[in-house]
């Protein structure tokens, strides 16, 4: 049932701009997949794409086995989620959702019977009878998914099926929409500029930035091995510190850094040269203050400026003294559940460390 | 949506509208330019040499600038006090206001002629002796009648202009000092102009060109009742087609002039109803003082058609030297009814306007369907296209069908053939031309109506179809269709009941009795000597009563949108 997807040296442009360039992207049968990325950088021109609502202008899309480059959108069957959901104001909700299966010709009480299905998996059974405009968002949301999902796809579109929902709703549906494509194994594509969603529920996903792919992994390996500085920034937060090697060997590089020597055993694919001007990515949270060192590695003495007590965790401004002519660096340090205080009144010394594997180093 | 799809619906919504449209102006022109084989411009030069064609075309244009500046003058105050006001009956004094649209100054002139008569209403009231009011200030007469026919389209304007300014505006003039009529001048008016031009240039193309009032009033002189006259030599004199070209020219620069440098301008609101309107809440007697105006317009505007009703229930020949009807009777509308000409002339209507508008729906849903769904180049032009007949007077075009008529029914293939001769010869059967004509006139409407609706629905709503498997005709039977549904009816409404009392392709296409429309049938009554006015006024009221069901349903499912159909 569940199909693979390739896209391959995708581009799509609007008159002189060029929206998407090259895109090549595997993905794989029952894979919850998802394009991430800022306004603009092409993630939903790919996934129209897909739909059959843009035809590029080079390159070749497939669904399966089968080239759909140039097919209207409904010889694709793929299921599609709008952001704006597209229910039609003038059917029920359960008219909405037969709508598809009258098209394909299916018997009048087996489609009763999918549509009850289908609503009682999104949990609106019994609002079958009710129009769009009496749901709420989250309702209708449901109601777009069970549409999308009854005729069976072969594969399920995602269109930011969030981001007009609130944020607690958001939480739940999220999780809710992994159990319904794992359940029905599909292959899903969801479109987001939503990191925690794609972090939470993604099996791969691939970050784009003005038409292109940055990088294509899991949430895991995106998050703890950004491979450039867009990714590292927009993915999670982060401290840059701009940095130039010094030594290498055996996987294990000393850099030299305004503060200091850093270690980092967290390097890029391509071979690093002495001398090379390189940028190090630091999770906040990876970052350790007012804690006995667990590696000698990277240790700093630095003066924590500014607290904001957030319940869960603090997060605190450290700068770090520089050494001879450079300019002193301010790091953001997250202290879960934590023991220094906000707003203490003199600003305070403290030891900073962290670990070499978690100091990324960046080439671009 | 499928580019090869719209370019097929771009290429056959402008053929048919080229055709339907285009063919009957060129013919205009070149019935004016082209004669004996030879290009000329003699008979354009004749016209404003000839003294009675140059005294008809000043009268004319004589005729559009009384009644646009008494149209502005009635509308403007009215507009400002009801966006400036809560009064008591505000609600039904808004609604009464635009009654008179929907009445036709054509036949309201019947009843002003009962009221204004020598041996009338008013000189008995007055007790004058047989004073010819309307032999005297015939212009006035026909200036009187328009404006207060057509005021409610520029009411409708103003009203949207004034609507749609920012509170903000007067009050940061307020804040600097500025207050009472000053403010008015240099802020609101200035703010209001651009719809004040678009609403402006539709009366004023309107009376230009009105057939129907000069006609009842006898006032032969103006160039839409020359060319009237002219109609028997349609094959053979060039006049004609010189003068009707000299109408067309004036109407689409006047339109131009409207739409592109004056009306253009429309000011962009930084915000709108970011405050709420300073709407002043008056009772008592000074809302009462408000009241008035609204009052005194809505009974001089209504005055003719309570002629035309006390005309249709007097006995014949009892109106006479008495302020009302001496004896009562409701004869008329019995031999309405039953006069063969009045049956099949409503039967007529009924046909000619039904076709229209199933027509205009087609057409009109496949150019609103090109210029607010698709991409291609040429689809800003096809929309200001089809906005063109409001710019072109209906005279103009029914004369321009009338040339082509006789044209080809000159041809042998049309002559030797019943089929052809009863398609395309308006003297046998005038059915074709009349449908083409009334729909034509219409279509700006209906794509109006159509554009908003699929402005308002978002094309997701028909991705979502094709993405389920639905093509491009499931998804317009579906889905496109039903949810502009409001829109057509509201748009089909209106051109139904503006076909079913349309006066200048009527009076001009149709030729044989057999196949009157209503409004030809009111003409040619009102001429028989003796009970024939009376017998008009009936037929008159029962066309207004059916209008006036109409347009109510219309404004219903419509809205306050139903002024945004008025404007150019």
């Amino acid at each position: 049932m569940a199909v693979a997807i390739r896209f391959d040296n995708v581009t799509k442009r609007f008159g002189d701009l060029t929206v998407v360039e090259r895109i090549n992207l595997e993905i794989e049968p029952g894979e919850l997949f998802f394009l991430l990325g800022p306004s603009g950088c092409g993630k939903t021109t790919l996934l129209r794409s897909l739909a059959g609502f843009y035809v590029p202008e080079s390159g070749s899309i497939w669904i399966g086995d089968r080239d759909v480059t140039r097919l209207p959108p409904d010889e694709r069957d793929t299921g599609m989620v709008f952001q704006s959901y597209a229910l039609w104001p003038h059917m029920t909700v359960a008219q909405n959702v037969a709508f598809g299966l009258e098209l394909r010709k299916i018997p009048r009480d087996e489609i009763d019977q999918r549509v009850a299905d289908a609503l009682a998996m999104v949990k609106m059974g019994d609002r079958a009878d009710y129009k769009p405009n009496q749901l709420s968002g989250g309702q209708q949301q449901r109601v777009a998914l069970a549409r999308a999902l009854v005729i069976r796809p072969q594969c399920l579109l995602l269109d930011e099926p969030l981001s007009n929902l609130d944020a607690k709703l958001r939480l739940d549906m999220r999780t809710e929409i992994r159990r319904i494509c794992k359940q029905a194994g599909l292959t899903a594509i969801y479109v987001t500029h939503d990191q925690k969603e794609a972090l939470s529920i993604a099996d791969r996903m691939a970050i784009l930035d003005r038409g292109t792919i940055q990088q294509c992994g899991t949430p895991e390996s995106v998050y703890r091995r950004p491979v450039n500085r867009f990714v590292a920034n927009f993915i999670g937060e982060t401290n840059f510190i701009d940095a130039r090697v010094a030594s290498i060997s055996n996987g294990r590089a000393t850099l030299d850094s305004p503060v200091g020597p850093i270690i980092s055993t967290a390097l890029p694919e391509a071979p690093l040269s002495i001398g090379q001007e390189v940028t190090i990515s630091l999770r906040p949270e990876v970052i350790h203050v007012g804690t006995e060192p667990k590696d000698p590695s990277n240790v700093f003495t630095g003066n924590i400026h500014d607290t904001v007590y957030l319940g869960e965790m603090a997060q605190h401004w450290v700068n770090l003294p520089p050494v001879s002519s450079f300019e002193e660096i301010a790091l953001k340090v997250f202290e879960l559940n934590p023991k220094i205080l906000a707003h203490d009144e003199e600003v305070k010394e403290a030891r900073v460390w962290f670990r070499p594997e978690n100091a990324v180093v960046l080439v671009t | 949506m499928n580019r090869a799809i719209s370019k097929i619906i771009f290429a056959a919504a402008s053929v048919i509208f080229a055709l339907l449209f285009l063919a009957p102006l060129s013919t205009v022109i070149q019935g004016g330019f082209w004669v004996n084989g030879r290009l000329t411009t003699d008979y354009l030069i004749g016209v404003f040499r000839n003294p009675i064609y140059s005294e008809g075309l000043f009268n004319s244009l004589m005729l559009a600038i009384g009644t646009t500046s008494l149209v502005t003058l009635i509308a403007v105050p009215l507009a400002w006090l009801t966006n400036k006001y809560d009064f008591p009956a505000k609600k039904w004094v808004s609604g009464l206001i635009l009654v008179p649209m929907i009445l036709p100054p054509f036949v309201g002139a019947i009843g002003f002629q009962q009221i204004l008569g020598p041996y009338g209403g008013l000189n008995t009231l007055l007790g004058l002796g047989p004073v010819d009011w309307l032999g005297r200030m015939q212009y006035w007469g026909v200036v009187s009648l328009q404006a207060l026919a057509l005021y409610p389209i520029m009411y409708l304007n103003a009203n949207a202009a004034l609507a749609n300014i920012d509170p903000a505006m007067e009050e940061a003039a307020a804040n600097l000092g500025c207050k009472g009529f000053t403010k008015f001048r240099r802020i609101t008016l200035p703010l209001m102009m651009p719809g004040l031009f678009a609403g402006g240039t539709i009366v004023f193309i309107w009376s230009f060109t009105e057939l129907g009032t000069p006609l009842i009033l006898n006032y032969t002189k103006c160039a839409s009742v020359q060319v009237f006259d002219a109609l028997k030599e349609i094959g053979t004199n060039p006049f004609p087609y010189a003068l009707v070209f000299v109408m067309l020219v004036c109407s689409v620069a006047l339109y131009a002039l409207g739409k592109f440098v004056l009306g253009g301008q429309a000011y962009a609101m930084q915000s709108k109803a970011a405050t709420v309107s300073n709407v002043r809440t008056v009772t008592g007697a000074r809302g009462l003082l408000v009241l008035l105006p609204f009052a005194f317009v809505i009974l001089v505007a209504l005055t003719p058609h309570l002629g035309v009703i006390a005309t249709s229930l007097a006995k014949p020949g009892s109106w006479y030297q008495s302020v009302f009807p001496a004896s009562l009777t409701l004869g008329n509308y019995a031999e309405a009814l039953g006069h063969e000409m009045t049956v099949s002339s409503i039967r007529n209507s009924l046909l000619y306007s039904s076709l229209a508008v199933a027509f205009n729906t087609v057409l009109g849903i496949a150019i609103a369907f090109v210029v607010v769904r698709s991409d291609l180049r040429g689809r800003g032009i096809l929309d200001a296209l089809a906005m063109l007949p409001l710019a072109v007077p209906g005279l103009v075009m029914a004369f321009g069908y009338l040339a082509i008529s006789a044209h080809v029914s000159n041809t042998d293939w049309v002559k030797t053939s019943p089929f052809w001769q009863n398609l395309l010869d308006v003297r046998t059967n005038p059915t074709f031309f009349l449908v083409i004509a009334y729909s034509i006139r219409r279509l700006p409407y209906m794509v109006r109506s159509a554009v908003a609706g699929l402005q308002q629905t978002s094309v997701t709503l028909e991705e979502a179809a094709a993405n389920l498997g639905a093509g491009f005709l499931t998804t317009l039977r579906r889905i496109t269709v039903p949810l502009i549904t409001a829109n057509l009816i509201a748009g089909g409404l209106l051109a139904f009941a503006f076909s079913m009392l349309e006066v200048s392709d009527s009076l001009m296409l149709a030729q044989r009795a057999d196949y009157y429309p209503i409004t030809k049938t009111i003409y040619e009554l009102f001429h028989l000597i003796g009970t024939g006015q009376y017998i008009a006024s009936a037929l008159g009221v029962w066309a207004m009563a059916f209008l006036a069901v109409t347009i109510l349903g219309a404004s219903l499912i419509l809205g306050k949108k139903l002024g945004a159909i008025f404007r150019a």
